[in-house]
């Protein structure tokens, strides 16, 4: 039966932790919120360790917080992050995405910078400051920096937050294994979608949508064994899934012989961090998605392609053509995914009337359970002090 | 032949050995990418699995400007250089933007009855395309 306007906008007959509000996609306030409660005090990944193989290598990362950062090796070898913004006029001090700087120097007034952040050359500091100024205290803005879980470089512009080891807990344990080897990045691209951030985050923490990629009905959905996967949900909204193995027969018609060390071969496992991050490794292929929010109905997507530094270059070939052929941007299944959230988006604020999104689905914690989504929204209610189902307290503030 | 999502006219143009690629550089990594690198064989398997998976049905049109053509010695071969510039078309309301842009080296055997096509390599300049493509440039 269909709905009244009154029907549709109460809301489900369900518990309040089976449905969010619609608002929390498209609310440019609720957007600035986030930010400012959730963006600007977690770990999040710049980039990883093999874009910055060499002593002065550098790589920019745009924060969500609309600051750019540079992440550079030190002399040291040591990796560290600063504001990518020049102590005197604040001018953007590195352009480029990526390059080597055994000095930072910006183009403006030429002051420069090493890369442990220190302010080491002002044109002329006597003639203009005397003694009211100094090099020391004029040094770039650091920002806590991890490399961790694989080799990715973690930034955090909170000084105050906790460590990376404490925010992640044991998320990880499942791909402990297959990030212990030293890993490289051989495929990187960028996609700004017109959605929200968590739209695409949910469609990586929930496997119901298999329905919709042709790939993954025949390779998981229809083979033996997918819906006895269970999720398992760990402090600060992260998640993780039992791995399955994938037969890349029932599409392609022969199985992957390339593995991923430590893991089965053809195995598929994902792990979920909290605000927006994928860890998806369908073996022969390990692919790591990264976001950052541009606005409500914008974010921009970074995918990463991951092989062993280990590959010889038959390997290597063979883990960049499995990637490509579904997560490239020539591929098939990614596509879906990025349609599927723009035509979502669409819905959402075309109308009127706002709707309530369901993560509703219980199963045991299996497969096409929505459990993945649940725990987040519950902590990004918890952060946001905000209930997701409610996110304008008006119906709490009706009921009593 | 792909605008009118004709693949198997397109694939009629190709030469038995044809092979397809697709590269990128990419700034961020300092390296090259290879995007896509298909055989006749693997572009048609690519080609039919095409209908079976969602897609945005917005209508995409190709704009190639021919640069260059050069002849091989023996006059069997040539290798036309290229621009290409792909603009999409919604369907609902029909807006055009530009999807990509990209340069091309396609080297084309002249030996038999009719030219056909032995390899096309695709170098693009546009790296975010958005909800990307499952149809080859």
């Amino acid at each position: 039966m269909s709905r009244t306007s009154v029907e549709w906008v109460n809301g489900p007959q369900l518990p309040v932790t089976h449905y969010v509000d619609s608002r929390i996609y498209t609310d440019e306030q609720i957007h600035r919120e986030e930010i400012e409660k959730i963006f600007n005090k977690i770990w999040l990944i710049a980039c990883h360790e093999s874009e910055v193989p060499n002593a002065f290598d550098f790589r920019t990362f745009m924060h969500p917080s609309g600051r750019s950062l540079i992440v550079i090796r030190g002399g040291d070898m040591t990796i560290r992050s600063f504001y990518n913004t020049c102590s005197h006029r604040g001018n953007t001090l590195l352009q480029q995405p990526s390059g080597n700087a055994k000095q930072i120097t910006c183009v403006f007034h030429h002051w420069s910078y090493d890369a442990t952040g220190a302010c080491v050359g002002i044109p002329r500091d006597k003639a203009g400051y005397g003694t009211r100024l100094c090099k020391e205290n004029v040094g770039l803005r650091e920002v806590k920096t991890a490399v961790a879980y694989g080799g990715f470089i973690w930034v955090n512009i909170d000084d105050r937050c906790e460590p990376l080891q404490d925010f992640i807990g044991n998320a990880f344990e499942d791909l402990k294994m297959e990030i212990s080897h030293p890993l490289e990045v051989f495929h990187y691209h960028q996609a700004v979608i017109d959605t929200n951030y968590k739209l695409w985050h949910d469609t990586n923490r929930e496997l119901y949508h298999d329905y919709m990629h042709y790939h993954n009905r025949l390779t998981g959905l229809s083979q033996k064994g997918y819906f006895d996967r269970v999720f398992h949900t760990y402090p600060n909204g992260h998640v993780q899934l039992d791995s399955m193995e994938i037969q890349y027969q029932a599409y392609a018609g022969k199985q992957r012989s390339l593995a991923w060390p430590g893991a089965t071969k053809a195995c598929h496992k994902l792990i979920d961090i909290f605000p927006g991050t994928t860890f998806i490794l369908r073996a022969p292929s390990f692919r790591v998605d990264t976001m950052t929010p541009l606005g409500a109905n914008k974010v921009l997507i970074e995918f990463r392609g991951i092989g062993l530094k280990a590959d010889t270059p038959e390997e290597r070939a063979e883990r960049v053509r499995e990637h490509n052929a579904l997560w490239g941007p020539f591929g098939l299944n990614l596509h879906e995914d990025l349609l599927a959230n723009e035509m979502q988006t669409r819905a959402m604020r075309d109308g009127a009337e706002h709707s309530y999104v369901l993560h509703a689905r219980e199963e045991n914690n299996t497969t096409h359970d929505e459990i993945g989504m649940r725990q987040y929204y519950a902590e990004w209610g918890r952060r946001m002090g905000r209930p997701p189902y409610d996110p304008y307290g008006k119906r709490i503030a009706a009921a009593s | 032949m792909l605008d009118e999502l004709n693949f198997a006219g397109y694939l009629d143009l190709c030469a038995p050995q044809f092979r397809y690629r697709i590269f990128a550089h990419s700034p961020e990594l300092g390296k090259d990418m290879l995007w896509k690198d298909l055989d006749k064989e693997e572009m048609k398997h690519h080609f039919e699995l095409i209908p079976k998976h969602v897609r945005d049905m917005s209508s995409v049109m190709r704009f190639p400007t021919v640069y260059t053509i050069s002849y091989s010695d023996d006059g069997r071969q040539a290798t036309a250089v290229s621009g290409l510039q792909v603009f999409k078309t919604k369907l609902n309301g029909g807006d055009t933007k530009l999807f990509g842009v990209c340069r091309m080296r396609d080297v084309i055997d002249l030996h038999g009855k009719l030219p056909r096509l032995l390899s096309r390599e695709v170098r693009m300049e546009t790296r975010q395309l958005g909800t990307g493509t499952q149809i080859p440039f």
